[in-house]
Protein backbone atom coordinates (compact mmCIF):
# COMPACT_ATOMS: atom_id res chain seq x y z
CA UNK A 1 0.00 0.00 0.00
CA UNK A 2 1.23 3.98 -0.98
CA UNK A 3 -0.22 6.66 0.20
CA UNK A 4 -0.07 9.53 -2.47
CA UNK A 5 -1.39 13.41 -2.92
CA UNK A 6 -4.97 14.14 -4.21
CA UNK A 7 -6.41 17.28 -6.08
CA UNK A 8 -9.64 17.75 -6.61
CA UNK A 9 -12.09 20.50 -7.24
CA UNK A 10 -14.71 19.54 -4.84
CA UNK A 11 -18.24 21.50 -4.97
CA UNK A 12 -16.57 24.17 -6.17
CA UNK A 13 -13.27 24.71 -3.86
CA UNK A 14 -10.20 23.39 -4.95
CA UNK A 15 -9.06 20.70 -2.27
CA UNK A 16 -5.51 19.45 -1.58
CA UNK A 17 -5.12 16.12 0.36
CA UNK A 18 -1.67 15.37 1.00
CA UNK A 19 -1.72 11.79 2.37
CA UNK A 20 -4.13 9.63 0.40
CA UNK A 21 -3.97 5.56 0.69
CA UNK A 22 -3.73 4.61 -2.63
CA UNK A 23 -6.41 2.13 -2.54
CA UNK A 24 -9.29 4.33 -0.57
CA UNK A 25 -12.88 4.21 -1.95
CA UNK A 26 -13.97 8.19 -2.55
CA UNK A 27 -16.84 7.35 -0.34
CA UNK A 28 -14.09 6.93 3.03
CA UNK A 29 -12.71 10.08 1.55
CA UNK A 30 -15.66 12.22 1.65
CA UNK A 31 -16.88 10.63 4.85
CA UNK A 32 -13.38 10.66 6.60
CA UNK A 33 -11.71 13.56 5.06
CA UNK A 34 -13.62 15.79 3.95
CA UNK A 35 -16.34 15.23 6.38
CA UNK A 36 -18.99 15.48 3.59
CA UNK A 37 -21.04 13.03 5.16
CA UNK A 38 -24.13 12.96 2.89
CA UNK A 39 -23.37 10.63 0.18
CA UNK A 40 -24.63 7.17 1.60
CA UNK A 41 -23.22 3.66 1.84
CA UNK A 42 -26.14 1.71 0.94
CA UNK A 43 -24.30 -2.02 -0.68
CA UNK A 44 -21.02 -1.19 -1.03
CA UNK A 45 -21.03 -2.96 -3.94
CA UNK A 46 -22.20 -0.36 -6.88
CA UNK A 47 -26.13 -1.71 -7.18
CA UNK A 48 -28.06 0.86 -5.57
CA UNK A 49 -26.20 4.36 -6.55
CA UNK A 50 -27.10 5.75 -3.01
CA UNK A 51 -23.31 6.93 -3.00
CA UNK A 52 -23.19 8.70 -6.44
CA UNK A 53 -21.41 11.81 -7.09
CA UNK A 54 -21.87 14.42 -9.73
CA UNK A 55 -18.48 14.77 -12.12
CA UNK A 56 -18.33 17.97 -14.12
CA UNK A 57 -16.52 17.09 -17.62
CA UNK A 58 -14.64 18.83 -19.92
CA UNK A 59 -16.62 19.33 -22.44
CA UNK A 60 -19.79 20.76 -20.16
CA UNK A 61 -21.58 17.54 -19.32
CA UNK A 62 -21.73 15.74 -16.01
CA UNK A 63 -22.41 12.50 -15.16
CA UNK A 64 -23.33 10.41 -11.69
CA UNK A 65 -20.26 8.32 -10.68
CA UNK A 66 -20.54 5.21 -8.11
CA UNK A 67 -18.30 6.15 -5.03
CA UNK A 68 -18.02 2.99 -2.94
CA UNK A 69 -16.58 1.41 -5.88
CA UNK A 70 -14.12 4.05 -7.06
CA UNK A 71 -10.91 4.94 -5.56
CA UNK A 72 -10.68 8.22 -4.68
CA UNK A 73 -7.63 9.15 -7.49
CA UNK A 74 -9.95 8.55 -9.74
CA UNK A 75 -10.92 12.03 -9.19
CA UNK A 76 -7.56 13.02 -9.45
CA UNK A 77 -8.21 16.56 -11.10
CA UNK A 78 -11.66 16.16 -11.48
CA UNK A 79 -15.02 18.69 -10.47
CA UNK A 80 -16.84 16.76 -8.38
CA UNK A 81 -19.56 17.79 -6.82
CA UNK A 82 -21.85 15.85 -3.78
CA UNK A 83 -25.46 16.38 -2.01
CA UNK A 84 -23.60 19.18 0.19
CA UNK A 85 -23.01 21.59 -2.75
CA UNK A 86 -26.89 21.75 -4.10
CA UNK A 87 -28.35 24.26 -2.00
CA UNK A 88 -27.37 27.89 -1.32
CA UNK A 89 -25.49 28.89 1.18
CA UNK A 90 -25.93 31.97 3.67
CA UNK A 91 -22.28 32.81 4.58
CA UNK A 92 -22.60 31.25 8.03
CA UNK A 93 -23.01 28.44 5.53
CA UNK A 94 -26.39 27.06 6.35
CA UNK A 95 -29.28 26.91 3.82
CA UNK A 96 -30.94 29.13 2.46
CA UNK A 97 -32.81 27.94 -0.80
CA UNK A 98 -32.87 24.58 -1.58
CA UNK A 99 -31.93 23.23 -5.56
CA UNK A 100 -35.06 22.86 -7.78
CA UNK A 101 -34.86 19.03 -7.61
CA UNK A 102 -34.24 19.31 -3.98
CA UNK A 103 -37.30 21.41 -3.61
CA UNK A 104 -39.63 19.56 -5.97
CA UNK A 105 -38.82 16.07 -3.96
CA UNK A 106 -40.02 17.97 -0.88
CA UNK A 107 -43.06 18.77 -1.93
CA UNK A 108 -44.03 15.68 -3.90
CA UNK A 109 -42.73 13.78 -0.65
CA UNK A 110 -40.41 12.00 -3.18
CA UNK A 111 -38.77 10.60 -0.19
CA UNK A 112 -39.76 8.89 3.17
CA UNK A 113 -36.14 7.54 5.26
CA UNK A 114 -34.46 9.44 2.47
CA UNK A 115 -31.08 7.01 2.70
CA UNK A 116 -31.41 7.09 -1.08
CA UNK A 117 -32.09 10.71 -1.41
CA UNK A 118 -28.67 12.14 -2.10
CA UNK A 119 -28.34 9.55 -5.15
CA UNK A 120 -31.81 10.48 -6.44
CA UNK A 121 -31.08 14.33 -6.18
CA UNK A 122 -27.61 13.96 -7.93
CA UNK A 123 -28.99 11.62 -10.51
CA UNK A 124 -31.88 13.55 -11.22
CA UNK A 125 -29.71 16.65 -11.25
CA UNK A 126 -27.83 15.40 -13.86
CA UNK A 127 -30.41 14.89 -15.83
CA UNK A 128 -31.76 18.23 -15.78
CA UNK A 129 -28.52 20.02 -15.91
CA UNK A 130 -28.08 17.54 -19.34
CA UNK A 131 -30.70 19.20 -20.25
CA UNK A 132 -30.37 22.36 -20.15
CA UNK A 133 -27.66 22.02 -22.42
CA UNK A 134 -30.06 19.41 -24.95
CA UNK A 135 -33.38 19.66 -24.47
CA UNK A 136 -35.48 16.29 -24.42
CA UNK A 137 -38.20 15.46 -26.22
CA UNK A 138 -41.35 14.45 -24.87
CA UNK A 139 -41.10 11.16 -26.79
CA UNK A 140 -37.96 10.85 -24.94
CA UNK A 141 -39.35 11.77 -21.48
CA UNK A 142 -40.14 8.81 -19.87
CA UNK A 143 -37.32 7.13 -20.97
CA UNK A 144 -34.30 9.54 -20.48
CA UNK A 145 -36.16 9.73 -16.40
CA UNK A 146 -35.69 5.50 -16.69
CA UNK A 147 -32.02 5.93 -18.06
CA UNK A 148 -31.38 8.42 -15.24
CA UNK A 149 -32.94 7.09 -11.83
CA UNK A 150 -33.41 3.86 -13.27
CA UNK A 151 -30.78 1.58 -11.01
CA UNK A 152 -31.64 3.22 -8.01
CA UNK A 153 -33.07 1.77 -5.17
CA UNK A 154 -35.18 3.28 -2.67
CA UNK A 155 -36.45 0.66 0.01
CA UNK A 156 -38.95 2.65 1.07
CA UNK A 157 -40.29 2.91 -2.42
CA UNK A 158 -40.44 6.34 -3.42
CA UNK A 159 -39.73 5.46 -7.32
CA UNK A 160 -43.42 7.22 -8.63
CA UNK A 161 -43.16 10.26 -6.42
CA UNK A 162 -39.19 10.29 -7.49
CA UNK A 163 -40.29 10.31 -11.35
CA UNK A 164 -43.30 12.63 -10.74
CA UNK A 165 -41.14 15.67 -9.14
CA UNK A 166 -38.15 14.71 -11.92
CA UNK A 167 -40.73 14.99 -14.65
CA UNK A 168 -42.24 18.22 -12.90
CA UNK A 169 -38.89 20.10 -12.63
CA UNK A 170 -37.85 19.03 -16.54
CA UNK A 171 -41.13 20.30 -17.67
CA UNK A 172 -41.24 23.81 -15.17
CA UNK A 173 -38.02 24.80 -16.96
CA UNK A 174 -39.09 24.21 -20.51
CA UNK A 175 -36.57 21.57 -21.08
CA UNK A 176 -39.45 19.34 -22.58
CA UNK A 177 -39.74 20.23 -26.35
CA UNK A 178 -42.71 18.82 -28.16
CA UNK A 179 -41.59 15.96 -30.67
CA UNK B 1 -63.27 -69.75 -21.78
CA UNK B 2 -63.03 -68.20 -25.14
CA UNK B 3 -64.17 -64.83 -22.85
CA UNK B 4 -61.00 -65.99 -20.71
CA UNK B 5 -58.48 -65.46 -23.60
CA UNK B 6 -60.01 -62.69 -24.98
CA UNK B 7 -59.51 -60.86 -21.64
CA UNK B 8 -55.87 -62.21 -21.55
CA UNK B 9 -55.08 -60.95 -24.91
CA UNK B 10 -56.44 -57.53 -23.87
CA UNK B 11 -54.33 -57.63 -20.74
CA UNK B 12 -51.36 -58.56 -22.69
CA UNK B 13 -51.89 -55.91 -24.98
CA UNK B 14 -52.33 -53.54 -21.93
CA UNK B 15 -49.21 -54.17 -20.94
CA UNK B 16 -47.40 -53.79 -24.26
CA UNK B 17 -49.12 -50.41 -25.07
CA UNK B 18 -48.09 -49.73 -22.07
CA UNK B 19 -44.54 -50.39 -22.11
CA UNK B 20 -44.10 -48.96 -25.65
CA UNK B 21 -45.32 -45.73 -24.25
CA UNK B 22 -42.70 -46.20 -21.31
CA UNK B 23 -40.00 -46.57 -24.00
CA UNK B 24 -41.12 -43.37 -25.93
CA UNK B 25 -41.12 -41.93 -22.66
CA UNK B 26 -37.20 -42.97 -21.83
CA UNK B 27 -36.37 -42.23 -25.73
CA UNK B 28 -38.21 -38.49 -25.31
CA UNK B 29 -36.00 -38.06 -22.04
CA UNK B 30 -32.73 -39.18 -24.21
CA UNK B 31 -33.68 -36.69 -26.46
CA UNK B 32 -34.14 -33.82 -24.23
CA UNK B 33 -30.61 -34.46 -22.77
CA UNK B 34 -29.07 -34.52 -26.01
CA UNK B 35 -30.69 -31.50 -27.49
CA UNK B 36 -29.24 -29.80 -24.41
CA UNK B 37 -25.88 -31.41 -24.99
CA UNK B 38 -26.18 -30.20 -28.34
CA UNK B 39 -27.37 -26.83 -27.08
CA UNK B 40 -30.47 -26.41 -30.18
CA UNK B 41 -31.77 -24.16 -27.23
CA UNK B 42 -29.19 -21.24 -27.17
CA UNK B 43 -30.05 -20.32 -30.92
CA UNK B 44 -33.62 -21.86 -31.38
CA UNK B 45 -34.77 -19.82 -28.44
CA UNK B 46 -34.95 -15.85 -28.61
CA UNK B 47 -34.32 -13.64 -24.90
CA UNK B 48 -37.62 -14.24 -23.30
CA UNK B 49 -39.61 -16.02 -25.82
CA UNK B 50 -40.98 -19.24 -25.75
CA UNK B 51 -38.41 -22.52 -25.67
CA UNK B 52 -37.74 -23.70 -29.27
CA UNK B 53 -39.92 -21.37 -31.41
CA UNK B 54 -36.86 -19.36 -33.02
CA UNK B 55 -36.15 -15.97 -33.08
CA UNK B 56 -32.82 -15.36 -31.58
CA UNK B 57 -30.84 -13.45 -34.11
CA UNK B 58 -27.22 -14.94 -35.04
CA UNK B 59 -24.99 -11.94 -36.35
CA UNK B 60 -22.50 -13.12 -38.58
CA UNK B 61 -19.85 -11.31 -41.11
CA UNK B 62 -22.48 -11.99 -43.78
CA UNK B 63 -25.84 -10.63 -42.13
CA UNK B 64 -27.98 -12.08 -39.30
CA UNK B 65 -29.23 -14.97 -39.52
CA UNK B 66 -32.11 -15.94 -37.27
CA UNK B 67 -32.75 -19.56 -35.15
CA UNK B 68 -36.13 -20.91 -36.71
CA UNK B 69 -38.98 -22.50 -35.09
CA UNK B 70 -38.35 -26.12 -34.11
CA UNK B 71 -41.52 -26.86 -31.94
CA UNK B 72 -43.56 -29.32 -33.96
CA UNK B 73 -46.16 -27.07 -35.18
CA UNK B 74 -47.23 -27.59 -38.63
CA UNK B 75 -47.24 -24.63 -39.90
CA UNK B 76 -44.24 -22.24 -38.57
CA UNK B 77 -42.29 -25.44 -37.15
CA UNK B 78 -41.10 -28.65 -37.88
CA UNK B 79 -44.41 -30.60 -37.25
CA UNK B 80 -44.33 -32.10 -40.46
CA UNK B 81 -40.93 -33.37 -40.47
CA UNK B 82 -40.03 -37.33 -40.88
CA UNK B 83 -37.48 -38.95 -38.97
CA UNK B 84 -35.10 -39.23 -42.13
CA UNK B 85 -36.01 -35.13 -42.99
CA UNK B 86 -34.79 -34.08 -39.81
CA UNK B 87 -31.66 -36.68 -39.40
CA UNK B 88 -31.26 -34.90 -42.72
CA UNK B 89 -31.56 -31.02 -41.27
CA UNK B 90 -29.29 -32.19 -38.49
CA UNK B 91 -26.68 -33.73 -40.80
CA UNK B 92 -26.60 -31.81 -44.30
CA UNK B 93 -28.31 -28.75 -43.40
CA UNK B 94 -31.03 -29.95 -45.72
CA UNK B 95 -34.28 -27.96 -45.06
CA UNK B 96 -37.91 -30.34 -46.12
CA UNK B 97 -38.49 -28.50 -49.04
CA UNK B 98 -34.93 -29.13 -50.44
CA UNK B 99 -33.48 -25.39 -49.90
CA UNK B 100 -29.92 -25.65 -47.64
CA UNK B 101 -30.01 -24.05 -44.52
CA UNK B 102 -27.13 -21.40 -43.61
CA UNK B 103 -23.97 -22.87 -41.77
CA UNK B 104 -24.83 -20.80 -38.87
CA UNK B 105 -26.91 -24.16 -38.35
CA UNK B 106 -23.64 -26.39 -36.85
CA UNK B 107 -24.25 -29.39 -39.30
CA UNK B 108 -20.50 -29.25 -40.11
CA UNK B 109 -20.46 -31.01 -36.71
CA UNK B 110 -23.52 -32.80 -36.25
CA UNK B 111 -23.17 -34.73 -39.28
CA UNK B 112 -21.46 -37.18 -37.19
CA UNK B 113 -24.12 -37.81 -35.12
CA UNK B 114 -25.48 -41.04 -34.37
CA UNK B 115 -28.51 -41.90 -36.30
CA UNK B 116 -30.32 -43.16 -32.98
CA UNK B 117 -29.30 -39.76 -30.83
CA UNK B 118 -30.69 -37.66 -33.70
CA UNK B 119 -33.85 -39.64 -33.52
CA UNK B 120 -34.28 -39.17 -29.80
CA UNK B 121 -33.54 -35.68 -30.17
CA UNK B 122 -36.48 -35.53 -32.75
CA UNK B 123 -38.92 -37.69 -30.57
CA UNK B 124 -38.08 -35.39 -27.95
CA UNK B 125 -39.03 -31.57 -30.15
CA UNK B 126 -42.34 -33.58 -31.60
CA UNK B 127 -43.44 -33.77 -27.53
CA UNK B 128 -43.09 -30.28 -26.93
CA UNK B 129 -45.63 -27.67 -27.15
CA UNK B 130 -46.12 -26.39 -30.93
CA UNK B 131 -45.69 -22.25 -31.17
CA UNK B 132 -47.51 -21.06 -33.97
CA UNK B 133 -45.59 -18.06 -34.43
CA UNK B 134 -43.30 -17.80 -37.58
CA UNK B 135 -39.54 -16.70 -36.63
CA UNK B 136 -38.18 -13.39 -38.54
CA UNK B 137 -36.62 -13.67 -42.19
CA UNK B 138 -33.07 -14.20 -41.85
CA UNK B 139 -31.96 -11.27 -43.90
CA UNK B 140 -27.64 -11.61 -45.87
CA UNK B 141 -26.51 -9.23 -48.44
CA UNK B 142 -25.71 -10.62 -51.79
CA UNK B 143 -24.71 -13.19 -53.00
CA UNK B 144 -24.82 -14.90 -49.36
CA UNK B 145 -29.24 -14.78 -49.70
CA UNK B 146 -29.09 -17.10 -52.53
CA UNK B 147 -29.36 -20.98 -50.80
CA UNK B 148 -28.50 -22.04 -53.66
CA UNK B 149 -24.78 -20.78 -53.39
CA UNK B 150 -24.28 -23.07 -50.55
CA UNK B 151 -24.01 -25.73 -52.64
CA UNK B 152 -20.55 -25.43 -53.19
CA UNK B 153 -19.77 -24.54 -49.90
CA UNK B 154 -21.20 -27.52 -48.55
CA UNK B 155 -19.47 -30.12 -51.02
CA UNK B 156 -16.28 -28.24 -49.76
CA UNK B 157 -16.74 -27.60 -46.06
CA UNK B 158 -20.00 -29.29 -45.44
CA UNK B 159 -18.42 -32.35 -43.41
CA UNK B 160 -15.37 -30.30 -42.26
CA UNK B 161 -15.36 -31.52 -38.72
CA UNK B 162 -14.07 -35.49 -38.50
CA UNK B 163 -13.10 -37.13 -35.31
CA UNK B 164 -9.80 -38.53 -34.23
CA UNK B 165 -9.89 -42.63 -34.35
CA UNK B 166 -10.40 -43.83 -31.16
CA UNK B 167 -7.41 -46.06 -30.89
CA UNK B 168 -5.04 -45.71 -27.55
CA UNK B 169 -7.17 -43.64 -25.77
CA UNK B 170 -9.91 -44.41 -22.82
CA UNK B 171 -13.73 -44.26 -23.40
CA UNK B 172 -14.47 -41.33 -21.29
CA UNK B 173 -11.90 -39.76 -23.99
CA UNK B 174 -14.26 -41.01 -26.79
CA UNK B 175 -17.16 -40.38 -25.15
CA UNK B 176 -15.68 -36.55 -24.66
CA UNK B 177 -14.48 -36.39 -27.93
CA UNK B 178 -18.18 -37.02 -29.20
CA UNK B 179 -19.67 -34.30 -26.47
CA UNK B 180 -17.30 -31.65 -27.77
CA UNK B 181 -16.59 -32.39 -31.16
CA UNK B 182 -20.54 -33.25 -32.54
CA UNK B 183 -22.72 -32.38 -29.83
CA UNK B 184 -21.43 -29.35 -28.51
CA UNK B 185 -19.77 -28.64 -31.60
CA UNK B 186 -17.26 -26.55 -29.42
CA UNK B 187 -15.61 -26.16 -32.77
CA UNK B 188 -18.16 -23.48 -34.53
CA UNK B 189 -16.55 -20.85 -32.38
CA UNK B 190 -13.26 -22.23 -31.06
CA UNK B 191 -11.73 -22.94 -34.56
CA UNK B 192 -10.89 -20.09 -36.98
CA UNK B 193 -13.00 -19.42 -40.22
CA UNK B 194 -12.08 -18.03 -43.23
CA UNK B 195 -13.20 -15.55 -45.73
CA UNK B 196 -16.13 -17.44 -46.66
CA UNK B 197 -17.16 -18.56 -43.60
CA UNK B 198 -15.86 -21.82 -43.17
CA UNK B 199 -13.97 -23.59 -40.37
CA UNK B 200 -9.99 -23.57 -40.77
CA UNK B 201 -9.34 -27.77 -39.84
CA UNK B 202 -5.38 -27.11 -39.88
CA UNK B 203 -6.26 -24.90 -36.92
CA UNK B 204 -9.27 -27.05 -35.39
CA UNK B 205 -9.83 -25.26 -31.49
CA UNK B 206 -7.06 -23.46 -31.72
CA UNK B 207 -9.25 -20.05 -31.17
CA UNK B 208 -11.75 -18.00 -33.23
CA UNK B 209 -13.05 -14.68 -33.09
CA UNK B 210 -17.10 -13.95 -32.62
CA UNK B 211 -17.98 -10.68 -32.96
CA UNK B 212 -14.62 -9.07 -31.70
CA UNK B 213 -14.34 -11.24 -28.80
CA UNK B 214 -11.58 -14.01 -28.44
CA UNK B 215 -13.36 -17.64 -28.26
CA UNK B 216 -10.04 -19.23 -26.84
CA UNK B 217 -8.05 -22.37 -27.75
CA UNK B 218 -8.94 -25.19 -26.02
CA UNK B 219 -6.28 -27.24 -27.46
CA UNK B 220 -4.55 -29.01 -24.10
CA UNK B 221 -1.28 -27.25 -23.82
CA UNK B 222 -2.91 -23.88 -24.19
CA UNK B 223 -5.20 -25.08 -21.33
CA UNK B 224 -3.10 -25.43 -19.41
CA UNK B 225 -0.69 -22.66 -20.13
CA UNK B 226 -4.15 -20.76 -18.93
CA UNK B 227 -4.11 -22.40 -15.85
CA UNK B 228 -7.01 -25.32 -16.44
CA UNK B 229 -7.03 -29.12 -14.88
CA UNK B 230 -9.73 -31.79 -15.56
CA UNK B 231 -11.90 -31.07 -12.31
CA UNK B 232 -11.83 -26.93 -13.00
CA UNK B 233 -12.90 -27.46 -16.20
CA UNK B 234 -15.71 -29.83 -15.86
CA UNK B 235 -16.60 -27.65 -12.76
CA UNK B 236 -16.56 -24.20 -15.01
CA UNK B 237 -18.77 -26.53 -17.50
CA UNK B 238 -21.06 -27.69 -14.47
CA UNK B 239 -21.36 -24.06 -12.73
CA UNK B 240 -20.18 -21.48 -15.16
CA UNK B 241 -17.72 -20.67 -12.04
CA UNK B 242 -14.10 -21.97 -11.10
CA UNK B 243 -11.19 -20.62 -10.00
CA UNK B 244 -10.51 -19.93 -13.18
CA UNK B 245 -13.51 -17.20 -13.29
CA UNK B 246 -16.86 -16.77 -15.07
CA UNK B 247 -18.53 -17.21 -17.95
CA UNK B 248 -19.57 -14.34 -20.10
CA UNK B 249 -20.52 -13.02 -23.69
CA UNK B 250 -21.16 -16.18 -26.24
CA UNK B 251 -20.19 -18.61 -23.20
CA UNK B 252 -22.78 -17.38 -20.57
CA UNK B 253 -25.99 -18.79 -22.73
CA UNK B 254 -24.44 -22.35 -23.12
CA UNK B 255 -23.39 -23.22 -19.39
CA UNK B 256 -27.29 -22.08 -19.14
CA UNK B 257 -29.18 -24.07 -21.62
CA UNK B 258 -26.50 -26.71 -21.96
CA UNK B 259 -23.23 -27.44 -19.99
CA UNK B 260 -25.15 -27.02 -16.51
CA UNK B 261 -27.82 -30.02 -17.29
CA UNK B 262 -24.87 -32.58 -18.17
CA UNK B 263 -24.01 -35.50 -16.37
CA UNK B 264 -21.30 -34.88 -14.51
CA UNK B 265 -19.45 -37.79 -16.40
CA UNK B 266 -19.94 -36.49 -19.50
CA UNK B 267 -18.77 -33.01 -18.20
CA UNK B 268 -15.62 -34.73 -16.99
CA UNK B 269 -15.24 -36.59 -20.22
CA UNK B 270 -15.57 -33.24 -22.13
CA UNK B 271 -12.63 -32.44 -19.61
CA UNK B 272 -10.74 -35.77 -20.82
CA UNK B 273 -10.75 -35.32 -23.95
CA UNK B 274 -9.89 -31.75 -24.44
CA UNK B 275 -7.62 -31.91 -21.94
CA UNK B 276 -5.81 -35.69 -22.75
CA UNK B 277 -5.97 -38.23 -21.33
CA UNK B 278 -2.40 -37.33 -19.95
CA UNK B 279 -3.23 -33.94 -18.85
CA UNK B 280 0.00 -31.31 -19.21
CA UNK B 281 0.33 -29.68 -15.61
CA UNK B 282 -1.27 -26.82 -15.33
CA UNK B 283 0.92 -23.51 -15.27
CA UNK B 284 1.03 -21.37 -12.08
CA UNK B 285 1.07 -17.80 -12.15
CA UNK B 286 4.28 -16.48 -9.60
CA UNK B 287 3.99 -13.66 -8.23
CA UNK B 288 5.52 -10.65 -9.72
CA UNK B 289 7.15 -7.53 -7.80
CA UNK B 290 5.82 -4.24 -8.14
CA UNK B 291 9.24 -2.92 -8.86
CA UNK B 292 10.16 -5.31 -11.70
CA UNK B 293 7.05 -4.32 -13.43
CA UNK B 294 7.03 -2.35 -16.69
CA UNK B 295 6.44 1.40 -16.27
CA UNK B 296 3.45 0.98 -17.79
CA UNK B 297 1.57 -2.06 -15.37
CA UNK B 298 3.36 -0.16 -12.27
CA UNK B 299 1.14 2.87 -13.45
CA UNK B 300 -1.49 0.80 -14.20
CA UNK B 301 -1.52 -0.78 -10.35
CA UNK B 302 -3.46 2.73 -9.68
CA UNK B 303 -6.08 2.46 -12.46
CA UNK B 304 -6.79 -0.62 -11.20
CA UNK B 305 -7.37 0.21 -7.42
CA UNK B 306 -9.20 3.14 -8.92
CA UNK B 307 -11.93 1.70 -11.16
CA UNK B 308 -11.49 -2.26 -10.49
CA UNK B 309 -10.53 -2.92 -6.64
CA UNK B 310 -13.73 -1.89 -5.18
CA UNK B 311 -14.99 -4.91 -6.42
CA UNK B 312 -12.53 -6.91 -7.25
CA UNK B 313 -10.37 -6.42 -4.53
CA UNK B 314 -7.19 -4.63 -3.95
CA UNK B 315 -4.85 -8.07 -4.30
CA UNK B 316 -7.03 -9.85 -7.14
CA UNK B 317 -8.63 -11.46 -4.45
CA UNK B 318 -12.20 -10.74 -5.67
CA UNK B 319 -15.64 -10.92 -3.86
CA UNK B 320 -17.60 -13.90 -3.14
CA UNK B 321 -21.13 -13.35 -5.15
CA UNK B 322 -20.02 -10.13 -6.22
CA UNK B 323 -17.01 -10.34 -8.53
CA UNK B 324 -14.62 -12.96 -9.69
CA UNK B 325 -11.10 -13.41 -8.71
CA UNK B 326 -8.42 -11.79 -10.61
CA UNK B 327 -6.00 -13.82 -9.06
CA UNK B 328 -5.94 -16.51 -11.26
CA UNK B 329 -8.41 -15.82 -13.54
CA UNK B 330 -7.76 -17.19 -17.12
CA UNK B 331 -8.82 -13.91 -19.74
CA UNK B 332 -5.45 -12.28 -17.96
CA UNK B 333 -3.75 -15.27 -18.86
CA UNK B 334 -4.72 -14.97 -22.61
CA UNK B 335 -1.25 -13.81 -24.80
CA UNK B 336 -3.69 -11.93 -27.17
CA UNK B 337 -5.37 -9.42 -24.57
CA UNK B 338 -8.56 -9.05 -26.81
CA UNK B 339 -11.02 -10.42 -24.32
CA UNK B 340 -9.48 -8.56 -21.36
CA UNK B 341 -9.68 -5.21 -23.14
CA UNK B 342 -13.26 -5.47 -24.44
CA UNK B 343 -14.47 -7.08 -21.28
CA UNK B 344 -12.94 -3.52 -19.40
CA UNK B 345 -14.70 -1.62 -22.22
CA UNK B 346 -18.16 -3.33 -22.85
CA UNK B 347 -18.41 -4.43 -19.18
CA UNK B 348 -20.35 -7.82 -18.83
CA UNK B 349 -24.46 -7.87 -17.35
CA UNK B 350 -25.46 -9.01 -14.15
CA UNK B 351 -25.00 -13.08 -14.21
CA UNK B 352 -27.14 -15.74 -12.69
CA UNK B 353 -25.21 -18.83 -12.25
CA UNK B 354 -26.31 -22.41 -10.27
CA UNK B 355 -27.79 -22.67 -6.95
CA UNK B 356 -28.07 -19.74 -5.70
CA UNK B 357 -24.84 -18.10 -7.07
CA UNK B 358 -24.85 -14.54 -8.80
CA UNK B 359 -22.20 -11.84 -9.79
CA UNK B 360 -23.19 -8.41 -10.39
CA UNK B 361 -22.93 -6.27 -13.31
CA UNK B 362 -19.27 -5.10 -14.15
CA UNK B 363 -19.99 -1.81 -15.73
CA UNK B 364 -18.04 -0.64 -18.98
CA UNK B 365 -14.97 1.93 -19.24
CA UNK B 366 -15.67 2.71 -22.92
CA UNK B 367 -15.00 6.41 -22.62
CA UNK B 368 -14.36 6.79 -18.70
CA UNK B 369 -10.41 5.97 -19.35
CA UNK B 370 -7.93 7.32 -21.59
CA UNK B 371 -5.93 4.98 -23.76
CA UNK B 372 -2.90 5.35 -21.92
CA UNK B 373 -4.65 4.51 -18.41
CA UNK B 374 -6.56 1.27 -20.24
CA UNK B 375 -3.50 -0.03 -21.51
CA UNK B 376 -1.57 0.35 -18.17
CA UNK B 377 -4.36 -1.12 -16.50
CA UNK B 378 -4.35 -4.21 -18.65
CA UNK B 379 -0.33 -4.59 -18.81
CA UNK B 380 -0.61 -4.37 -14.83
CA UNK B 381 -3.18 -7.28 -14.83
CA UNK B 382 -1.15 -9.25 -17.33
CA UNK B 383 2.01 -8.82 -15.43
CA UNK B 384 0.62 -9.22 -12.05
CA UNK B 385 -1.48 -12.44 -12.40
CA UNK B 386 -1.69 -12.99 -16.03
CA UNK B 387 2.22 -14.23 -16.22
CA UNK B 388 2.56 -12.33 -19.47
CA UNK B 389 4.46 -9.14 -19.70
CA UNK B 390 3.26 -5.93 -19.55
CA UNK B 391 3.73 -5.02 -23.09
CA UNK B 392 0.65 -4.05 -24.78
CA UNK B 393 1.29 -0.56 -26.65
CA UNK B 394 -1.31 2.15 -26.68
CA UNK B 395 -1.43 1.75 -30.93
CA UNK B 396 -2.28 -2.20 -30.07
CA UNK B 397 -5.22 -0.73 -27.34
CA UNK B 398 -6.59 1.17 -30.24
CA UNK B 399 -6.39 -1.53 -32.44
CA UNK B 400 -7.98 -4.04 -30.32
CA UNK B 401 -10.65 -1.22 -29.67
CA UNK B 402 -12.16 -0.95 -32.97
CA UNK B 403 -11.66 -4.81 -34.33
S1 LIG C 1 -23.39 2.16 -1.98
FE1 LIG C 1 -22.52 2.60 -3.88
S2 LIG C 1 -23.87 1.69 -5.23
FE2 LIG C 1 -24.68 1.06 -3.33
S1 LIG D 1 -36.60 7.07 1.04
FE1 LIG D 1 -35.99 5.40 2.24
S2 LIG D 1 -34.74 4.35 0.85
FE2 LIG D 1 -35.59 5.81 -0.40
Amino acid sequence: MADRKLQLTLNGQPVVTEVVPDDLAMLDYLHEYQNLTGSRLGCGQGICHACVVIVDNPDGTCEEVRTCITGAHYFEGKKVRTIEGHAQLDDAGNPVALSPIQQKFVERFAFQCSYCAPGFVNAATVLVENAQRKPLKKSELEGAIEASLGHHVCRCTGYVRYYEATRDVLGDLGLVKEG
Amino acid sequence: MTRVFSNLALAIGAVFAFAAQAADQQVIKRGEYLARAADCMACHTAEGGAPYAGGLPIHSPFGTIYGTNITPDKQHGIGNYSDDEFFAALTEGKRKDGANLYPAMPYTSYHLIKREDADAIHAYLQSIAPINRAAPTTDLSFPFNVRTGLMGWNLLYGKSVQVQPAAGNSEAWQRGQYMVEVLGHCGECHTPRNLIGALEQDKRLSGGVLNGYLAPSLLAKDLAERGWTQPDLATFLKHGMSAQGSMFNEMYPVVHHSTQHLEDGDLSAMATYLLGDQPPAARVVQAVAHETMTASSQRGRQQYLNVCAGCHGADGEGKPHIAVAMKGNTILRQADSRNLVKVVLDGIREQQFTGFERMQPMPGFAGKLDDQQLTDMVNYLREAWGGLPGDLSTEQLAQLKVD
